[in-house]
């Protein structure tokens, strides 16, 4: 129904009708209708005493059955979304003293305690996880409850505002699920986050109850501060059975490898204080212990540091005597000097985090938010993260024992080295340790890590810095391998219609020994390419593919047909390269595989006056280029080109008809961080009959473009990844004097 | 009439009503029927509390800290981890120090030849109170040779018992606090960070050397299956998974369709070859399957992967559950190119760099250990796993990855752009004049370095130079030359010897091709080396050919970390092969970087070609009438040495981009080199 029609008839409602023209059409028409069954009943009187009155009776009756069924549609219309609506307001606006109270019986049953030989592969029912096209666990977490014992008394606190945090930061995450039949992990919204919060055995009766609770398989706890006095467990006693717990603290005798994640200690003063980065180098002092309430042994030990070193140690205590109003917590002193925290830890190089009763300190995470150098000293401590991170780059541990050589020990490390870690250590905090949800979702990565290993994130994504990470090139072929000679190339020649010329460099190319196959990409659609009778008869098979649209990218696609590891593109007029120069181009490539190794070079300059980048065909001394003409280089950067070349390059050059050379150099250069090889002398690319390279890069217009070339791929890669070197390769005997007749590549640069 | 059309009227009013109101009422009552679909913001996500504001820390503020007051924990006893069950206060000083037990009696060959490479490497001490690490070899049981309780044995403090072969000595001791570096341990037994494991090797596993990987290409050949299954004879087989989507259920092996071959070979030829977890010899074939560049996927194993501690086996295996298998195989196939292309060519530098000898185990255990010693001066990861690996990156000389040849590109840094020039002066003596010129005169060149090797007295003057000129008294020995002196400062060294002749752009165009290949040697002068059928033996030569595999070192750009690795890596008897015949001095360093970068050296054009083609070699007697004949067997012994013959030929040298090219000179920026 349209909305033109019946706003047309002009029998809006002057009160109800007030809506704006862009309205819903629903509602629009059901005030049409409304008015119109009004205007009738006004009229009604008018009418209806002419008609008999078992008519009158019918009419009426249908009219007040049409009225009061439309009205009810209306309702109906309107309802439902004011209950939806207010349904919202209920959930957006409730407390936390609202939620659903639950009794726990005493005699409810109790989880067995934490399984330690649990394993991934004998506690974790992976099936639950089942298969998921984007490798990502679900996680599910059961509603929030208050449970109370048989007397009303309540089992723990209902939850702390880190555990709230944290369940908040899951739900926003990617791997949430209200689906609790489509859910791998469950997080119960028990807070065990502190264990001294809580009542143990209650607690477990809690977990127990859980409606998929199942032994505890697949569900994750959450624990910063386990065990309690007198002898401090260093994992939760809370009994769990098989659930995964993400604990602050473990010890190597209590932390089930490759089973539960060891996490950092949360400190609340990272959420108040901003420290901003303070970059690496010397500090004022060398080694600071700014911990409090340490037991009296250590003290002792760091004392006698302090004594021994003077002014570069700094061991730092309690404040006795701060005026009211002071936060004690913000405040440290060394005799009667006053020190602000966590400020003064951005002077120190290293900070001592001595275990306490617990093996996990808060302290941690304020030393490494001040990019200080953690020095742990806590033996057997389960470093946080440490199945991905690598702890060894961002601190120092030592053992307790010792600890009276702990400054000999830092000082032998280089001052390059501690620079390194200095960073790092900031690094750690701001991607794992800054906020409740980057430990949250850190932990859940490393369990979905586990589940999907194939989609693993690797060492270098976890733990190299930004900066490093942007510098830093892996070389796709980083393994150094000199392929066997007899595996050969395969050419592939690109051709329009360009036939005699096409069939000489056929016939040139095939008397290169090391040729294996040859290719013709036929990308002229319009034509057919010639007869299998009239192709030159040569010693290696050669197949014709005919592509679907002219494009220059079709010289780079991966095809199946490519079964070496050497490709020589070849353009179809390259004619004057001589047979022991292609089998010397081949031999080169098999010591450079991971390069572009061809013949013409060229060179990208620097225009001081334009601003810009400059293409260079010129004689000079440099070469940073080589022309996809005639070149050899290693059949991954085929697919590379195709499936993987940044932004729109791909389509750019299809688009320009140009340039597709240079691209594929860009794409080498910025994936292996290396420069191209050229190969033999200069040589005149020029052939009689037709328009060579040379030929066409004299055309001005086609400098310009190929200039413009440069400085569109240099953007879209965001830098210029080319590499400029002054050597090029040739025959080691080339132009020696020694009998051409001995030499293995005698027939070199001439033309 | 009017009341027909009246009656018309209303009839059509009525009927319009009723359309609509069954239209608009139909439509609600489809909404209804239909379930609702989730609405992106209301779905049951975790509440936002009202009080969230309100809501108590998890810890108060101040009660962090005082929890501390408490003594330190007595380690648990039975249980023994590195802190507590290892005393490091006896490496102090030279590092990690091994004494091994003198075995009892008649031992094997294998035992015999596994005391002396250790005996051979640089970690070794003759006497039990010197070592920091006591190592008790515990082979074959089922040749007897399971050792009694040693001497010292002091409740195993410090002591390593290694189990190459998982055959169990019966237990004649308690092992107390000694570690075990054992074949495969399985998971429940293996104490991370103290017991070490190894590699489940095979009886017939070389000693030395050992054989390469069997990688010939970086990326898998096309049309080679995808998957390689074990067989139970020892064999493997490969499965086509297109056809068959249970290639290792039971059921399916029962039929072996078109799509299956059913082929015994030793090596697996596949990219991926998997390997279950249960049967014990899983780690054998996981082996076989790195030495093929075979890509792991073990299911649920339930040993420790070797050397995990170190190795990143994220990087080179893929572990996965076994009780997803089609998700695996899914995953398999869906993998990316650049993934398996990766993974590839990890296992073989796993193989080559830890695996493919015993020697290079045992090296590596001894390593991790060192590594577990010094502590922050360990190896990074990024040494342990990416070539050259841990054994040949010695953490000795750095512990920045920025400072060694091989990780420029990883670290985005570049080589420096200067070099030091070492110039060594044997006999006769005659200070090189000329050659300190020609070199100082490069503006590349930071400093010179002349090492005065004979029994002249060292001149008082030495030339006004550009540059800082040092000269160091050497100890008249040729290995000297490549000591690590700590006055070098550069990465690059350009050695040299005193009779040498180089001009400034020679070194100037060198040195620009080494910042290039910072890991390889570049030199000048060049020989080869060949297989003598008729000696059965290698041989070597520096006549001209067409190809080369060694520079010669007396004009050559390196970068000084293989001074380095010369003087702390070599076992003792080759540098002293090296004094005692110093025309192997080349070959040694030779095979050095050449076993280093498993790539050939660089040669760049020289313009006295013709003049000194022959070897420049060092001690000759005064103004050569001849070099001396190169000690025939030299190449041999370091071969025998190696293990192996690392040395590889190039058949390429690097010129200057117009060198020779009929364009005017003037253009050329290194003119000088193309004078006859």
């Amino acid at each position: 129904m349209s909305c033109a029609s019946g706003s047309g008839g002009g029998l809006r409602h002057p009160l109800r009708c007030q809506k704006p023209w862009d309205e819903e059409c629903e509602e629009e028409a059901v005030c049409v209708i409304m008015c119109a069954s009004v205007k009738y009943n006004i009229r009604g009187p008018a009418l209806i005493p002419r008609m008999k009155t078992k008519h009158r009776i019918y009419y009426i009756t249908l009219f007040s059955i049409v009225l009061l069924g439309l009205i009810a549609t209306g309702m109906f219309q309107f309802w439902p979304h004011s209950i939806e609506s207010s349904n919202d307001w209920n959930v957006e606006k409730r407390s936390i003293r609202d939620v659903p109270v639950v009794r726990l019986p005493a005699d409810s049953p109790i989880p067995e305690r934490g399984d330690l030989s649990c394993r991934m592969h004998t506690c974790f029912d992976v099936y639950r996880c089942g298969f998921n096209p984007k490798n990502k666990i679900k996680v599910y977490i059961y509603a929030l409850k208050k449970y109370v014992d048989d007397f009303g008394v309540s089992v723990s606190n209902t939850i702390s505002r880190e555990y709230n945090e944290l369940l908040m930061a899951i739900s926003d995450s990617d791997y949430y699920t209200d689906d609790i039949n489509r859910a791998c992990l469950f997080v119960p919204s028990i807070d065990v986050l502190n264990q001294n919060t809580l009542r143990i055995k209650e607690t477990a009766q809690a977990l127990a109850q859980l409606s998929r609770w199942d032994r505890g398989t697949n569900h994750l706890l959450f624990n910063m501060l386990p065990g309690g006095p007198p002898d401090y467990n260093t994992a939760l006693d809370v009994p769990r059975d098989r659930a995964l717990l993400a604990g602050g603290g473990f010890s190597t005798w209590t932390y089930r490898q490759g089973y539960d994640v060891s996490i950092p200690v949360f400190s609340p003063l990272s959420a108040e204080v901003d420290l901003p980065e303070k970059g690496p180098g010397p500090r004022q002092y060398f080694l600071l212990s700014s911990q409090v309430g340490l037991h009296p042994e250590y003290r002792e030990d760091l004392e006698a540091l302090q004594v021994k070193h003077g002014e570069s140690v700094l061991v730092l205590d309690k404040c006795t005597n701060l005026s009211e109003g002071v936060l004690s917590v913000r405040k440290r002193c060394h005799k009667h000097q006053v020190f602000d925290y966590p400020q003064v830890l951005q002077e120190a190089t290293f900070c001592v985090v001595l275990r306490g009763a617990r093996l996990g300190q808060a302290v941690l995470s304020d030393v490494l938010q001040a990019g200080c150098v953690p020095v742990v000293i806590a033996d057997s401590y389960i470093l946080p993260f440490s199945e991905v991170l690598d702890w060894k780059r961002a601190s120092v541990v030592v053992p307790e024992e010792k600890m009276s050589d702990v400054y000999s020990i830092l000082q032998s490390i280089p001052q390059r080295q501690i620079e390194e870690m200095q960073r790092q250590a900031r690094w750690f905090w701001e991607a794992y340790f800054q906020s409740i949800k980057a430990i949250a979702l850190a932990t859940l990565q490393i369990i979905n890590d586990r589940i999907y290993p194939y989609a693993a994130i690797s060492y270098e994504e976890w733990n190299d810095p930004p900066a490093v990470k942007w510098g830093s090139v892996s070389n796709p072929l980083f393994l150094p391998l000199i392929p066997p000679q007899s595996q050969g190339f395969t050419a592939i020649v690109l051709t329009y219609d360009r036939v005699e010329s096409l069939f000489r460099v056929i016939t040139e190319v095939s008397k290169v020994p090391s040729l294996s196959k040859l290719l013709v990409v036929w990308n002229n659609q319009n034509k057919n390419p010639p007869e299998d009778s009239l192709w030159p008869k040569i010693r290696v098979p050669l197949k014709v593919v005919r592509t679907a649209e002219n494009k220059l990218s079709n010289r780079f696609f991966p095809y199946d047909e490519i079964e070496t590891e050497a490709v020589l593109a070849i353009d179809d007029d390259i004619i004057m390269l001589t047979s022991d120069e292609l089998q010397f181009g081949y031999e080169v490539w098999r010591e450079f595989p991971d390069r572009l190794v061809g013949y013409p070079g060229r060179l990208h300059l620097w225009d001081h006056e334009m601003n810009k980048w400059k293409y260079e065909s010129e004689w000079t001394n440099e070469v940073s280029m080589v022309l996809t003409g005639a070149a050899f280089y290693h059949k991954y950067f085929n697919y590379l080109y195709t499936y993987k070349m940044p932004g729109d390059i791909k389509n750019w050059v299809d688009a320009h008809m140009n340039c597709e050379d240079i691209a594929m150099n860009f794409l080498v250069a910025n994936v292996t961080g290396k420069a191209v090889i050229k190969v033999t002398p200069r040589k005149k690319f020029k052939c009689p009959e037709c328009t060579a390279i040379d030929g066409l890069s004299l055309d001005q217009t086609h400098m310009v473009e190929r200039s413009e070339c440069i400085n569109k791929f240099a953007s879209v890669f965001g830098t210029m990844p080319l590499k400029v070197v002054e050597h090029r390769a040739d025959p080691v005997l080339y132009k020696d004097d020694f009998p051409e007749k001995l030499k293995s590549f005698p027939n070199i640069g001439s033309l | 009439m009017q009341s027909w059309r009246r009656r018309k009227s209303l009839w059509l009013a009525l009927s319009a009503s009723w359309l609509l109101l069954v239209l608009l009422g139909g439509f609600s009552l489809l909404r209804l029927a239909l379930p609702p679909r989730p609405r992106p913001r209301a779905s049951q996500g975790w509440p936002r509390w009202l009080d969230a504001e309100l809501l108590q820390s998890f810890s108060q503020l101040g009660e962090l800290p005082e929890d501390a007051v408490s003594p330190p924990q007595a380690p648990h006893g039975g249980s023994c981890n590195w802190d507590a069950c290892f005393d490091t206060s006896k490496c102090r000083g030279d590092g990690l120090k091994v004494f091994v037990y003198p075995a009892v009696g008649p031992i094997s060959e294998t035992h015999r030849r596994i005391l002396a490479s250790i005996e051979g490497s640089r970690f070794y001490t003759f006497s039990p109170a010197r070592a920091c690490l006591l190592l008790l070899l515990s082979l074959n049981a089922q040749t007897g040779e399971c050792s009694s309780m040693p001497l010292q044995w002091n409740r195993g403090r410090n002591h390593l018992v290694l189990r190459l072969h998982p055959a169990p000595c019966p237990r004649t001791f308690q092992l107390g606090q000694a570690m075990v570096a054992e074949a495969s341990p399985t998971v429940d037994s293996f104490r991370p960070g103290f017991d070490v494991a190894l590699p489940f090797l095979p009886e017939a596993h070389p000693l030395r050397g050992g054989a390469p990987g069997q990688l010939r290409q970086h990326s898998p050949q096309p049309g080679v299956a995808l998957l390689a299954l074990e067989e139970e004879r020892g064999g493997w087989r490969t499965a086509d998974t297109g056809s068959s989507a249970c290639p290792w259920d039971g059921r399916c092996e029962q039929d072996p369709g078109p799509g299956q071959t059913q082929r015994q070979e030793t090596l697996p030829n596949a990219t991926f070859c998997l390997i279950s977890g249960h049967r014990p010899e899983a780690a054998l074939r996981f082996l076989q399957a790195l030495q093929a560049g075979c890509i792991p996927v073990l299911l649920s194993p339930r040993w420790e992967l070797p050397f995990s501690e170190v190795i990143d086996w994220t990087k080179a295996a893929i572990v996965a559950d076994e009780r997803l298998p089609l998700q695996v195989l899914a995953a398999l196939q869906e993998m990316s190119p650049a993934r398996v292309l990766a993974l590839r060519q990890q296992t073989q530098f796993l193989w080559d760099a830890y695996f493919s000898s015993v020697e290079k185990v045992i090296h590596t255990t001894l390593e991790v250990i060192q590594d577990r010693i010094f502590g922050t001066s360990a190896h990074p990861s990024l040494l342990w796993n990416s070539p050259p690996g841990a054994l040949l990156a010695l953490s000795t000389f750095s512990t920045s990855p920025q400072d060694f040849p091989f990780y420029y590109l990883q670290q985005g840094s570049r080589p420096e752009g200067r070099f030091s020039a070492l110039i060594w002066v044997g006999p006769p003596g005659q200070p090189p004049l000329k050659l300190i010129q020609a070199v100082a005169g490069s503006q590349h060149c930071a400093q010179i370095l002349v090492l005065w090797s004979n029994e002249r007295p060292l001149p008082s003057r030495w030339l006004e130079t550009a540059v800082p000129l040092t000269v160091i008294d050497g100890h008249r020995k040729v290995s000297d030359r490549f000591y690590p002196y700590s006055t070098i400062r550069t990465d690059a060294i350009l050695s040299l010897d005193a009779r040498s002749s180089l001009s400034t752009s020679e070194v100037d165009f060198a040195f620009l091709v080494w910042q290039s290949f910072p890991e390889r040697m570049v030199g000048f002068l060049t020989s080869s080396h060949f297989w003598d059928e008729a000696h059965g033996g290698w041989g070597y030569t520096a006549e001209t050919t067409n190809e080369f595999s060694m520079v010669l070192t007396t004009a050559a750009f390196y970068h000084r970390y293989y001074h380095t690795l010369f003087t702390h890596s070599l076992p003792k008897a080759l540098r002293t092969l090296a004094d005692e015949a110093p025309t192997c001095v080349d070959v040694l360093m030779n095979f050095i970087v050449a076993a280093v970068t498993k790539l050939p050296p660089i040669k760049v054009p020289y313009g006295k070609q013709r003049q000194e083609a022959a070897p420049l070699a060092p001690g000759g007697p005064g103004p050569r009438p001849k070099p001396p004949a190169p000690a025939p067997d030299c190449i041999n012994q370091i071969a025998a040495a190696f293990g192996h013959m690392p040395l590889l030929s190039s058949r390429l040298r690097l010129d200057p981009v117009l060198f020779k090219d009929p364009v005017s000179v003037q253009r050329k920026k290194y003119r000088s080199l193309e004078k006859p």
